[in-house]
């Protein structure tokens, strides 16, 4: 059985005032532990202490406070930074079915055309069985957003927790989703824009409109004298957009679509974070050179069936593997060389972001956590990134990207105590996490 | 691991080839020359240097590093030019609307259809990338080159006019007049919506151009009263191109009444360029077209597939071009495209026009409806290196087009052709589910400009 230990009370203080508490709420204590640090270095034999949900001290030899509850992690357990899921759709409604038929499908209510930026993952958090799945799997942040269309509405961050009742608000609007998913009910019963073009001439006039609203309400703060502004809350939601506080957090995963998404960006200037981003690879130079993020999916295809049977023969034997070979034609023989090709371009996604000099996180963007282990897994075996790298995007990075990396992505004095401990390293097989400690939280999961 | 480590030498390869630099220069030699501006020119040599026909003439020589190509006995024409294609567009008809001129074909093009290549194998080397016929104002067009292996803006034709679909007739009132109760309805409410969409496009330039008048004023001083902002519409704005003359118009077009119609209708609003496309009646009207200077763009011999579209005859084109009308002939299907050549053949057939004018009517015809012609379209010094190296003259059925340039850059070559050209592979797809790619036949018993409407009209028989 899993058990939630102590500190709920105290979740929501801000730092300055945990000082006051600091001697009243006992600290917790892991020790002899094994540190996987986001930056690849390793720490043998640490320890670390922390208190109202703030790491107070990590390192070897230290003094453990004679308040802390202590855990021995016996020289065997491994510590990673807390992972962070950069853009989840966990915990959101579902999308409404059976859509009524419009009368104008050519102007629809903005709802109807996909267009919810109003909308607030905080606001609408639901129960999700993907919550518990989190937390097995070592991530103690995400950043949430509502489920939809064009625009569902907008990013947000939160420590995760088993429950979705105790899933708590870290960050709110910290960015705007987007993508290019045209208005829902498909050609039934759907409504403008129903075709990617659509999708962006509807982009481009729903920023005009926001534009001009903008203006107005700032012209009649001037001047009541005027006619007062129409208010929307859907288009008073992209303001922010709109005047570069918050980015942009765009899904798209062909390189037509992320070239796509550049005209839109060189027209209104956004700020832009690529989500998910399969083919981003194709594009790595130009988002060096524009400065855009990637929170990268690993969701990448499964290998070719032929290509896995081969790999399989190769590391049982060698000698007499011509009896399984089958024969296959010059044409097909071509055909698979590149879809091999295509294959491990898209496997090595991330490391070729990388290489470029690209901001890279993570994002399951869709990626059921039960195929997470498999996904990771085959990034190690057939793209060249080593564990440290993983670890770096699956925390540091992300933390960077979603502007979080002063409390978040690191096991540091200060930080907030997010992190998972594995029974081995992470990398090993039937790696398994043992603990997750969120925001302080401790999340036990032995004998699970 | 060897094996492997040799598989991703080659595919790296293949890459590299794909992605080879934009233009090119070659020196065909010895050719038949059909340069349609001037004549058939025989034992004649075409110099190609960085994607421009520098020289025509006889003996001329190779600069260095020039390929040379050997084309004794073979014809070389202007790339075929096909004004009205959907080949490559990501979606065709944004249907949800019957007026949508803010979309654009140029935001729906697929870079990495196979589709392309096997164009190019049949001699073309540009196309007109249509919207849809769903609605009476549709989408803008994209006037492309078929520079397969490029990316979507590395596929667009430089300095080609801006274009726009429209669409009158059975299209657009079935799918939103019957499809979904909204104007038009008949093809009076055809007439209607572009006329009100027009007005209402003036009368939002106006209130435009005024109200950043006044905020350009009271930005300036800072005080008086603020105007209320009126915002920019793309709609209106690319409705207001058209009226100024920015954007040629290609309309789905086919009985002579709505065409009349249109016509009285742009002449109202000044509307000076434009096409009507398919126009399979436009023959009953031809002095009219050429009065107005409108053109035409049409099937060689190709109705009967819907109400509309039953009086027909396969002299349309012929009639068309001896009444002084700018005529081409399209396919409006991907297959057909392959073969333009022999639908400008049949106008020969049929009608006993000169080759030379059926050849101009998949050559310098579309060009000029593309507002292209300053660099396509004929082969003469200055115009760009589209051209096509053929084994006979191209209206033969039995010629073959053996070399396939764009920008002096060769795309196809008929000695050099692997069996599978696609060059955008979806690595969970496997070879036998894949193979289907070069079922380039499809059947060709609708508007090919109505793709994905339909269901919009099946829908409503439902309700």
């Amino acid at each position: 059985m899993r058990k939630t230990f102590l500190i709920t009370a105290l979740l929501f203080l801000g730092m300055g005032v945990q000082q006051v508490f600091a001697q009243t709420t006992p600290a917790h204590a892991l020790k002899n532990v094994t540190i996987h640090n986001a930056d690849g270095s390793v720490t043998e034999s640490a320890t670390i202490v922390w208190r109202n949900g703030v790491i107070e001290a990590v390192g070897t030899n230290l003094t453990i406070p004679f308040d802390a509850y202590e855990i021995d992690g016996g020289d065997s357990l491994h510590v990673y930074p807390g992972f962070i899921d950069g853009y989840s759709i966990w915990g959101s409604p579902e999308l409404p079915r059976n859509l009524p038929d419009l009368d104008d499908p050519g102007n629809p209510p903005y709802d109807r055309a996909g267009i919810q930026p109003e909308r607030n993952p905080s606001e609408l958090l639901t129960e999700d069985k993907s919550f518990e799945a989190a937390i097995k799997a070592g991530f103690t942040t995400a950043a949430l957003y509502p489920n939809g269309y064009m625009l569902p509405g907008s990013v947000e961050i939160f420590y995760l927790s088993d429950d979705h009742n105790s899933v708590e608000l870290l960050s709110d609007k910290v960015g705007m989703a987007g993508s290019f998913d045209t208005a829902p009910g498909g050609w039934g019963s759907g409504a403008y824009p129903s075709t990617l073009m659509g999708v962006m001439a509807k982009f481009r006039q729903v920023m005009f409109d926001a534009t001009a609203l903008q203006q107005h309400i700032k012209y009649y703060s001037q001047n009541p004298e005027m006619p007062a502004p129409d208010r929307s809350r859907v288009l008073e939601a992209l303001f922010p957009v709109i005047n570069n506080e918050v980015p942009l957090y765009f899904e798209v995963d062909q390189k037509e679509h992320i070239e796509r998404l550049f005209k839109l960006q060189d027209e209104f200037g956004f700020d832009l974070v690529i989500v998910s981003g399969k083919e981003a690879y194709a594009k790595a130079d130009e988002l060096k050179r524009r400065n855009i993020p990637v929170l990268a999916s690993v969701d990448f295809t499964d290998a070719p069936e032929w290509y896995k049977d081969m790999k399989k023969e190769e590391e049982s034997d060698d000698s007499d593997s011509d009896e399984t070979n089958e024969e296959i034609s010059e044409e097909e023989q071509a055909y698979r060389d590149k879809q091999l090709e295509a294959w491990k371009l898209e496997v090595a996604n991330i490391k070729s972001l990388m290489d470029a000099g690209v901001q890279v996180g993570y994002a399951s963007a869709g990626l059921e956590l039960k195929d997470l282990s498999g996904k990771l897994e085959t990034l190690l075996e057939e793209s060249g990134m080593s564990e440290q790298n993983l670890v770096q995007v699956l925390t540091g990075n992300t933390a960077d990207i979603l502007g979080i990396s002063n409390t978040h992505g690191s096991i540091a004095k200060g930080k907030n105590a997010s992190f998972s401990v594995f029974d081995k390293q992470m990398s090993e097989e039937k790696a398994k996490v043992l603990h997750n400690i969120t925001n302080g939280i401790i999340h036990e999961l032995i004998g699970e | 691991m060897k094996k492997l480590l040799t598989l991703c030498v080659m595919a790296v390869t293949f890459v590299v080839t794909v992605h080879a630099q934009e233009k090119g220069s070659v020196l065909i030699k010895n050719a038949t020359v059909i340069t349609v501006t001037n004549g058939d020119l025989e034992n004649t040599d075409v110099l190609i240097r960085d994607g421009v026909i520098e020289n025509i003439g006889k003996d001329l020589n190779a600069p260095r590093g020039v390929e040379t190509v050997d084309a004794t006995g073979k014809f070389v024409m202007p790339g075929i030019i096909d004004a009205h294609s959907h080949l490559n567009g990501v979606d065709i008809n944004e249907a949800r609307n019957p007026v949508t001129a803010e979309v654009t074909m140029e935001e729906s093009v697929d870079p990495n259809e196979v589709g392309i290549y096997h164009a190019l194998a049949g001699g073309a080397t540009t196309i007109h990338l249509m919207h849809g016929s769903a609605n009476v104002i549709g989408g803008q067009g994209e006037t492309l080159k078929l520079r397969y292996g490029t990316t979507q803006d590395g596929m667009r034709f430089e300095g080609a006019k801006r274009t726009i679909k429209f669409a009158l007739g059975e299209n657009p009132t079935r799918v939103h007049g019957q499809g979904n109760g909204i104007q038009p309805r008949t093809r009076m409410g055809v007439e209607q919506v572009v006329r009100n969409h027009f007005d209402e496009a003036l009368d939002y330039k106006r209130k435009r151009e005024a109200y950043l008048e006044v905020k350009a004023e009271y930005d300036r001083r800072g005080r008086g009263t603020p105007p209320v902002p009126v915002a920019e519409n793309l709609r209106y704005e690319v409705l207001n191109d058209i009226i100024e003359g920015e954007i040629y118009v290609h309309c789905h077009s086919y009985r002579a009444d709505e065409i009349l119609m249109l016509m009285r209708v742009f002449n109202d609003y000044g509307i000076k360029n434009y096409t009507f496309q398919h126009a399979n009646e436009a023959f009953k009207v031809a002095p009219e077209l050429a009065k107005n200077g409108a053109m035409t763009s049409v099937f060689s011999d190709w109705w009967a597939y819907k109400f509309e579209v039953y009086y027909s005859t396969a002299y349309n084109a012929s009639i068309l071009n001896a009444n002084g009308v700018i005529n081409s002939i399209n396919s409006d299907n991907n297959q057909l495209l392959r073969t333009l050549n022999h639908e400008a053949a049949k106008v020969v057939r049929y009608g006993n026009t000169t080759v030379n004018d059926a050849i101009k009517m998949i050559t310098l015809h579309p060009a000029m409806q593309l507002g292209i012609d300053d660099y396509v379209g004929s082969i003469e010094e200055g115009k760009h290196g589209d051209v096509v190296v053929w084994s006979g003259h191209p209206l033969s059925i039995y010629s073959i087009a053996e070399m396939t340039f764009v920008d002096g850059k060769k795309y196809f070559d008929r000695s050099n052709d692997p069996d599978d050209m696609r060059i955008d592979i979806n690595p969970g797809t496997d070879f036998e589910d894949g193979a289907n790619f070069r079922e380039i036949v499809t059947r060709r018993d609708e508007d090919a400009c109505l793709q994905d409407a339909f269901i919009l009209m099946q829908n409503n028989t439902q309700n």
